[in-house]
């Protein structure tokens, strides 16, 4: 292992992908539809989250006069819109396969592209809006930097012979979580320094993203076509399921994530804390959809 | 929130949804409480200026054809400078307001002092002319370093370098040579004239290095740039356009997994056409030359227009086109988007006029 030090920081640039389903089995981590399902509640939450990240950072960036913090917000928007348009295309597959994704989706559309969908900044009381709005997505950007970096440490995952397209989508995606899992964090900073800011969104957050996992997990079992002949008791999620991947080191521990989480409210947090940017660097360089992509 | 407002029931049963009705309501009740305060511009963490005052202490020549010049600067008080990692750029002003990024291709180590190298090219923008008339003394405003192509070495590396392509290259090899990785480098350029650093590559473990030139060995052959590559490592490029192309399809051949290269911005315009744009908002009008993009028209009257990619494919310049007919060049919206919204940062106009929703 060499001795230099790595750099922690780099310039951020969102990168082109291409990811072809076509050969996805429904059970893409084989003979785990739980673990599975659990996994792509992703591809039922991020299209209209990432989305409203974009709207969100597009309406702040204005204000944004910091050439570097400009910098990286451009590229964050770009590798957000990259992400919400990658993980549409797993939708698409789902319902080619026969689940249909589209009432949980709509709902996810309505939540963030109406209930917390940005509106001109017409006014002082608008722009707190858009700065709340930066503080929540901050505290959400914080729980998708410690999942990128659970999932590209995650041998489990390896081993239990995940399907590679898929596994290839959520660590690139995780390895640029980790990439800049600075930037929503430096820029509500830059609109708004108080700790008060920053901890309230935590008590939204991290409920509202339990609940999410529990309703998409519950949605993707009951509809997957494959498990339409098994009895009701196994067509539902258990804890004892999720003990048993994390067992297997398919999804991480319970107590992991809330330790995780919970290292939001310590007033050193800073996200550089969270995960490595030279190995999300590494597995950027080695990602097959982004080599696809090229030209 | 009336009835009307929540979305149907996730089960399909008749009635709106209990659940996104409750977190609805929260969530709009939460919004609205932070539209209850005015935003006060006193709780805004400002962000210190960044740019920093530094001073030319070396001019030196590095090339036998006297056209590549390593400018080396400091502080004005020779203080410690930010640490960089190789790989990372510096983003000068010149003394004429023109700004120009250079890699730096000294040694981290040094924490007082920075430096470039700089090809002169006598019908470029100017800004390399200007660089080369730099004289110890002369006052240089730096921004950076930042880094867009980081050196994150472990195992085994493969360099390739072409031109002055190898500025970050030549300090992430000194920095392989000093963690002990297996490294192989090869090194192009039209002949050694051009080349700087020759000599000190000589000193090196020469059995690891490939020195080409264009009018020794002739224009590389498919295969023979990447050849040195092993299983399971990484290439580093840099250099011209048309090399790093040849690398990244070459690539999918060779038994290196990780492929590291630094990524420059928009695609020159080829075939273009001069055009119009009218901006809804104002109605002015923006004239788009025939070698500049449609973004970059309009970013001198609107410098906050979305952007990222710049290269088609990330969606963030989307616009509605509300009259006009768009010639789409990009590789992310759908035919049905396609129908009334661009891509301003790579697609043109069909015609004369567009109308956008700016």
């Amino acid at each position: 292992m060499s001795t230099t030090s790595e750099p922690d920081e780099v310039m951020l640039q969102a990168r082109n992908v291409e990811f072809d389903w076509s050969r996805l089995p429904m059970h893409w981590i084989p003979g785990d539809p739980f673990t599975t399902h659990v996994l792509n509640v992703l591809h039922l939450l991020l299209p209209a989250g990432e989305e409203w990240f974009v709207e969100t950072f597009k309406q702040a960036l204005p204000y944004i006069e910091d050439e570097k913090l400009r910098d990286d917000v451009i590229g964050f928007i770009g590798q957000e819109a990259v992400h919400a348009g990658a993980h549409t295309g797993v939708l698409k597959h789902l319902q080619e396969s026969g689940l249909d994704p589209t009432p949980f989706t709509d709902q996810m559309d309505w939540a963030f592209g109406k209930v917390l969908g940005s509106h001109p900044v017409t006014s002082l009381r608008d722009k707190n809006n858009l700065v709340e709005r930066l503080a929540l997505i901050a505290a959400i950007e914080h729980a998708t930097a410690f999942l990128g970096d659970w999932v590209l440490n995650a041998d489990g995952l390896d081993r239990a012979g995940v399907d590679p397209t898929m596994l290839d989508l959520l660590r690139w995606h995780g390895a640029e979580e980790v990439e800049h899992r600075s930037v929503a964090y430096e820029t509500m900073r830059y609109f708004d320094k108080r700790e008060v800011r920053r901890l309230r969104t935590l008590f939204i957050v991290a409920p509202m993203l339990v609940f999410m996992w529990i309703r998409g997990v519950r949605f993707l079992m009951a509809k997957d076509p494959l498990l339409a002949d098994l009895p009701k008791y196994r067509r539902r999620p258990h804890m004892a399921d999720w003990r048993a991947s994390a067992k297997r080191g398919t999804l991480p521990e319970f107590r992991h994530l809330a330790v995780r989480m919970g290292r939001y409210l310590r007033r050193s947090y800073h996200p550089s804390q969270e995960g490595s940017t030279a190995q999300a660097v590494r597995y950027l360089a080695s990602s097959p959809a982004a080599q696809a992509a090229a030209r | 929130m009336t009835t009307g407002d929540f979305p149907a029931d996730l089960r399909g049963r008749p009635r709106t949804d209990r659940a996104m009705r409750v977190i609805g309501t929260v969530l709009s009740h939460y919004l609205r409480a932070a539209e209850r305060a005015e935003y006060k511009d006193a709780v805004a963490g400002h962000n210190p200026d960044r740019a920093m005052n530094l001073v030319v202490t070396g001019r030196e020549v590095v090339a036998a054809d006297d056209d590549v010049a390593a400018i080396t600067l400091a502080a004005r008080d020779g203080g410690e400078l930010p640490v960089w990692h190789p790989g990372s750029h510096l983003d000068l002003h010149l003394p004429s307001g023109r700004r120009r990024q250079y890699s730096l291709c000294g040694d981290p180590r040094d924490r007082h002092s920075y430096r470039v190298a700089v090809r002169r090219i006598a019908d470029g923008g100017g800004g390399s002319i200007e660089m080369h008339a730099l004289q110890p003394g002369s006052p240089v405003t730096v921004r950076g370093p930042r880094n867009g192509f980081p050196f994150v070495g472990s195992g085994s590396a493969l360099f390739v370098a072409g031109g002055i392509g190898i500025t970050p290259i030549i300090a992430m090899v000194r920095e392989a040579i000093r963690a002990g990785m297996d490294w192989q480098f090869v090194y192009c350029g039209r002949s050694r004239q051009t080349m700087p650093f020759l000599d000190e590559i000589a000193q090196w473990d020469q059995s690891r290095v490939f020195v080409r030139t264009d009018d020794e060995h002739g224009l590389p052959k498919p295969g023979e740039l990447l050849q040195r590559a092993t299983q399971g490592g990484a290439v580093y490029c840099c250099g011209p356009t048309p090399m790093l192309n040849t690398v990244r399809r070459e690539f999918r051949e060779c038994p290196a997994t990780a492929l590291h290269f630094e990524r420059f911005g928009p695609p020159p315009i080829t075939n273009g056409r001069e055009f119009d744009v009218r901006l809804i908002s104002d109605g002015s009008v923006v004239a788009v030359g025939a070698d500049e993009s449609l973004l970059t028209a309009v970013k001198k009257t609107r410098p906050d227009v979305a952007y990222s990619c710049q290269q088609g494919f990330c969606g963030t310049c989307k616009v509605r086109v509300l009259s006009g007919t768009p010639e789409h060049l990009e590789t992310r919206l759908t035919p049905a988007e396609q129908q009334d919204h661009m891509l301003i940062c790579v697609s043109r106009s069909a015609g004369e006029q567009l109308v956008l929703d700016i």
